[in-house]
């Protein structure tokens, strides 16, 4: 399995090898909890992002999409992952890259098209861009544009989880760039002090913009996890089921009380930072390099040894997106008229409702 | 202002008589005399205050003299061009045997130049408007806080008479209060006003209780009378009586999407009104036939567009101060313009050239939350448009493609009081469109 | 009716509401087993323990972070800086996660931040600050400032109360020197003003710890009639009451205790510029502490501080204007 493994460096980021992480490719080793139909659900939630991406992208260059935008491609095992482990009373703080893990808590693709043109149906009524956006009803706080924050908010669940004595977890992804930040430290700390059911996913893409990792951090930061007192596991983020067998474990141990786990994710950002990023500073090496480890071949390929019609879900979701596209393209914008409204609460404060947990083991009771 | 001179055996009789304050005005009253028989008066110096149903103002002596005769009494009214009084100018003016000593150091006078006794009996009436030298009072360069000139506003106290205890003399709300609540003020000459008094309040031992206090400015309460209108109310309601038996008054109802307006006046810091103005005016300009008068039988279209913006004065009536050549006004200006008027509508400040020469009105109680009323044409011109509150509705809208939706919009109803003797309810129609047209397309 | 402090009152707030409400928890650093250094929470951890009572890390960001997240799952998290000066380890936490998280995504943050702030004892340029202002600038907070012990304990409720990030700024000045007459149990005080002496000649509005400065200078100032306004609450900002003491009184001093530029006072300044303009009779006066940091000596700190002498001088002034 992905997680007994190390880093591959001894300690030190390496400029001249950017850090990969790469699992045994097909076997599905990480299958023993998923069925086959949970497999095909983690396939389906990476074809959904990749599609949804993809045709928002398209959308921004038609001049639909307002501000800027950004994607997940190639990361897309990071979220689906991490988020199929997760069950329905769990509560996640979603980062940028990560929109599988909103369709798997059930945000419908209409609604995220919506959000992404900045129309009134959208998530946050236009009022928020992008991926910037949590829906309170499935169990999810929206991010902030200043990473990690959500790591901190994610504690807090995790804290009150463990105050009134719940068998939940919470979860949060964040990049390679937000370890070098206060907040990262503060929440692995208070974690760690007070060993809180709490998954932290350090989703390690190689850049965070332009920046590389040797000018981010002197020292791995999988290893820094021991220093706060918990594991840290690096994992192959190019692979769902090892992203999701990684996650299972880590809220198995969250739920148990034997408190928090970092999971990082080695992935790589296969395209720029926002559309507007050529990412001239990559080598072409080594996006060519991380092509080979496509998340989305590698999970095609083995649900087609199973027997499974590939071809015939890829249709079946780009039919389900190019209808989310239409729908969302005929409803309105926002009007301005309630633009002042709701900067408070005036009614009772209404806490995070559950998402959706489709992993067949909360199904049969395997989740606790 | 008018004056004629007859030659005598002693010296130049000149006429003082009733100004014409607008075009509409037949009749003045005389409120009070400044002067009496016998005075020396400066050029420009105020021998009289006149009301009209347009304007309150002053009558300033055309040159120095002396005051021979007074024809028309206080509260009397008169036709446009009566005399009013005499004065005599020239080497023959005598001071009548039975007058006093001429004043030379009365309030609004203190600060003129040594009487000019030796003024040529043909000397020309000063061009000067005469309000300059009343409005600065008696020229001392005092200045007054917001609150002392609204109270002074309020209960027309003439504050270059007020004595200021604060810095420097300075005129503080306390001193205008004592002088409003202590009853020390002249009547009011706009108002018909009971003597009546109520009793003065028991000395409070103790200070109130904020939130049970009135506020210490509040005049007693005026008894509701019925038997009394003011002079303006009155000439108000004769004029509007007027126009209603001469007009063959029609009106013509729009509804207008205010929504683009709403939002672009923000930004430009303006009232909705300057956008309606702006909009009249080009719409005068497309449909010139409605920016004209009717007098009679003499119609008569105007080149250029002179708006009149009615303004309220509350208890006191309303008045219609006019922007001349409104046309080269922007939105910004036209703003600028309704802001300086209304202001000096209700401190009493307009002058004659103010209140006269209108081509078409604009009346906009809207702000009190009215949608919709049936303006009376301020005669002789042909058409009033009504501006009323801006409310927001949900209203059908459609896009490029025709498809319908709901939305809230910020709506006006535009209301045109037009004349059937000048023109026809389709040209009223046209005409409301296009300023319809206009609003709706602001910012685009 | 009990005589408190206006440090208990705000013990006695935080006590009731643990009493009665078990989500409630207060969180900060050495309030557990040391009692705070106020002592505010002093006893408390033997009463609801210490999960309730929470000795945090020293974390400032993470105290606001782990509020929201406790909040929005159903906690109602009363977090204490120990002093207000370190929120500024804090703000993005309470400004860019709390404040607009509602906005946003409808999403209730229900934390209360407790802010012992002011100066006046020699704390110095990082003990003794008033930040109430970056945070009246911050869309999506509530900011209140009692100024009496009555006050103290009605406001915390009213703010432990609220679905909303509220910053309770409690003046470290007026802990043990504000004692008066406050209700037992759970009582709101509403976020409006409060006229602390009514007066016809001149108001003087202010909160906090400068209320106790304008009635002491104000209370037989040359027989002039002044008025008191005390805002409790800066946001919301009770517009009415001061438009109203204004239009009562016609002169107006606004005392701040934090630094002049852009200080709450500032904002009540342009209020009245604004709407109250028609009712003033002279210029709108302020008092305030010059933009320097709080200095340490007693003479430098008094000099910068508002103190009733100040406040007595500029109504004097403004009284004869």
């Amino acid at each position: 399995m992905a997680m007994a493994d190390t880093a591959p460096t001894a300690g030190t980021a390496q400029a001249d090898a950017p850090k990969v992480k790469a699992s045994d490719g097909v076997t599905g080793a990480d299958a023993a909890h998923l069925t086959q139909e949970d497999r095909t659900a983690l396939l389906r939630a990476m074809l959904q992002m990749r599609g949804i991406e993809e045709r928002a992208m398209s959308l921004y260059r038609q001049g639909k999409v307002p501000g800027s935008f950004y994607d997940g491609y190639g990361q897309e095992a990071v979220s689906a992952g991490a988020a199929f482990a997760m069950a329905a009373e769990d509560r996640l703080c979603i980062l940028h890259r990560d929109l599988a893990a909103h369709l798997i808590r059930g945000v419908t693709p209409t609604r995220i098209f919506s959000q992404y043109m900045g129309r009134a149906a959208g998530i946050t009524h236009g009022r928020d861009g992008n991926v910037h956006f949590g829906d309170k009803d499935l169990g999810c706080v929206g991010m902030v544009s200043m990473l990690p924050d959500m790591m901190l908010v994610a504690t807090g669940m995790a804290m009150a989880f463990k105050i009134r004595g719940e068998a939940r977890c919470a979860l949060t992804w964040f990049g390679d760039g937000s370890t070098s930040r206060g907040d990262f430290h503060e929440a692995m700390n208070w974690a760690g002090v007070q060993k809180l059911p709490v998954v932290f996913v350090l989703e390690n893409n190689q850049y965070a913009y332009s920046t590389p990792l040797d000018k981010q951090f002197a020292v791995d930061p999988v290893r820094r996890a021991e220093a706060y007192g918990f594991e840290g596991v690096s994992v192959d983020g190019n692979d769902a089921e090892a992203m999701f067998e990684a996650t299972r474990v880590a809220r198995e141990r969250a739920i148990a009380g034997d408190g928090p786990t970092l999971i990082e994710a080695v992935t790589m950002r296969m395209h720029g930072h926002a559309a507007h990023d050529d990412m001239k500073y990559v080598p072409a090496e080594q996006v060519q390099e991380w092509k080979q480890r496509d998340p989305i071949e590698r999970q095609e390929k083995r649900l087609a040894e199973l027997g499974v019609d590939v071809e015939a879900l890829r249709a079946e979701v780009a039919a389900e997106l190019d209808t989310a596209v239409t729908e969302a393209l005929a409803g309105p914008m926002p009007t301005p008229d309630n633009v002042l409204d709701g900067l408070f609460c005036e009614g009772e404060a209404e806490p995070l409702g559950d998402g959706h947990a489709p992993w067949s083991g909360f199904a049969q009771g395997g989740g606790r | 202002m008018s004056s004629s001179h007859t030659e005598t055996t002693t010296a130049t009789l000149v006429d003082i008589t009733m100004p014409q304050m607008g075009v509409s005005v037949a009749e003045g009253t005389i409120v009070a005399w400044r002067v009496e028989v016998g005075d020396r008066v400066e050029a420009d110096q105020t021998l009289c205050d006149i009301s009209t149903d347009k304007i309150e103002t002053e009558v300033p002596s055309p040159t120095a003299g002396i005051i021979a005769e007074i024809l028309v009494e206080v509260e009397q009214t008169v036709e446009v061009g009566v005399v009013l009084a005499r004065l005599a100018v020239g080497d023959g003016a005598v001071v009548p045997a039975s007058a006093p000593a001429p004043v030379v150091d009365s309030a609004p006078a203190a600060n003129a130049p040594p009487a000019a006794t030796g003024a040529p009996a043909d000397a020309p009436a000063p061009t000067a408007p005469p309000s300059t030298a009343v409005a600065r009072g008696n020229g001392n360069g005092r200045r007054y806080s917001p609150v002392v000139q609204r109270i002074a506003a309020e209960h027309n106290v003439d504050l270059s008479t007020v004595t200021g205890t604060g810095r420097g003399g300075r005129v503080r709300k306390q001193d205008v209060l004592a002088l409003v609540g202590g009853g020390a003020l002249v009547d009011p000459p706009l108002h018909i006003e009971s003597p009546y008094r109520p009793d003065p309040p028991a000395p409070a031992a103790a200070p109130v209780p904020a939130a049970a206090s009135a506020p210490a400015a509040a005049a007693p309460p005026v008894p509701v009378s019925g038997d009394g209108l003011s002079r303006m109310r009155r000439q108000i309601g004769e004029h509007m009586k007027r126009s209603l038996e001469v007009a063959a008054t029609c009106t013509t109802w729009a509804e207008a999407d205010m929504t683009r307006v709403e939002k672009a006046r923000g930004t430009l810091g303006v009232t909705a009104l300057a956008y309606v103005a702006r909009a009249t005016v080009e719409a005068l300009r497309e449909y010139p036939a409605l920016n004209a008068w009717l007098d009679g039988e003499q119609y008569t279209r105007h080149a250029d567009v002179n708006l009149g913006i009615a303004v309220s004065l509350g208890d006191d009536g309303l008045i219609v101060p006019v922007i001349h050549r409104a046309q080269e006004l922007s939105v910004e200006g036209l703003a600028a313009r309704i802001r300086e008027l209304a202001g000096k509508a209700r401190n009493r400040q307009l002058t004659n050239d103010d209140v006269s020469g209108g081509t078409f009105t604009i009346t906009a109680p809207g702000q009190f939350g009215s949608i919709m009323a049936t303006p009376v044409i301020n005669q002789p011109q042909v058409g009033i448009l009504d501006f009323e509150a801006v409310v927001k509705r949900p209203v059908v809208i459609s896009d490029e493609d025709g498809s319908d939706s709901i939305a809230i919009r910020s709506m006006t109803i535009l209301g045109l009081s037009w004349d059937h003797r000048a023109l026809d309810g389709a040209l009223s129609a046209q005409f409301l469109s296009a300023i319809r047209a206009r609003l709706e397309s602001v910012g685009s | 009716m009990a005589t408190m402090t206006y440090l208990q009152a705000i013990s006695s707030a935080l006590r009731d509401e643990m009493r009665a409400d078990e989500s409630v928890m207060v969180m900060g650093e050495d309030i557990g087993v040391f009692g705070g250094a106020f002592k505010v929470t002093d006893g408390m951890i033997e009463e609801f323990g210490p999960d309730r009572v929470m000795d945090t890390p020293l974390a400032e960001s993470a105290i606001i972070g782990c509020a929201v997240g406790a909040a929005v799952v159903g906690l109602r998290p009363v977090c204490e800086m120990q002093f207000s000066d370190f929120i500024s380890c804090g703000f993005d936490q309470l400004v860019n996660v709390a404040g607009k998280m509602h906005y946003r995504q409808g999403l209730a943050v229900p934390i209360t931040v407790r802010l012992p702030s002011g100066g006046g004892f020699s704390g110095g340029p990082f003990h003794s600050q008033n930040p109430e202002a970056l945070f009246m600038h911050s869309p999506g907070i509530k900011v209140v400032a009692p100024s009496t012990a009555e006050d103290a304990k009605g406001l915390l409720h009213a703010a432990m109360h609220d679905p909303n990030p509220v910053c309770f700024m409690e003046h470290k000045h007026l802990y043990r020197r504000v004692k008066g007459d406050v209700r037992e149990g759970v009582y709101e005080t509403p976020f409006t003003a409060r006229i602390a002496r009514p007066g016809s000649d001149l108001v003087v509005i202010c909160y906090g710890a400068m209320v106790d400065v304008a009635l002491q200078a104000t209370e037989d100032l040359d027989g002039a009639s002044i008025e008191v306004l005390d805002l409790r609450s800066l946001v919301p900002l009770d517009e009415d009451a001061i438009l109203g003491s204004v239009a009562r009184c016609s002169k107006v001093v606004i005392v701040d205790e934090a630094n002049m530029t852009c200080a709450a006072g500032a904002q009540v300044a342009a209020l009245i510029a604004e709407k109250g303009f028609e009712d003033l009779d002279g210029p709108v006066t302020r008092v305030a502490t010059p933009d320097v940091p709080i200095p340490f000596s007693p003479p430098l700190e008094q000099a910068v501080l508002p103190g009733v002498d100040r406040v007595k001088e500029a109504c004097r002034e403004l009284l004869a204007y």
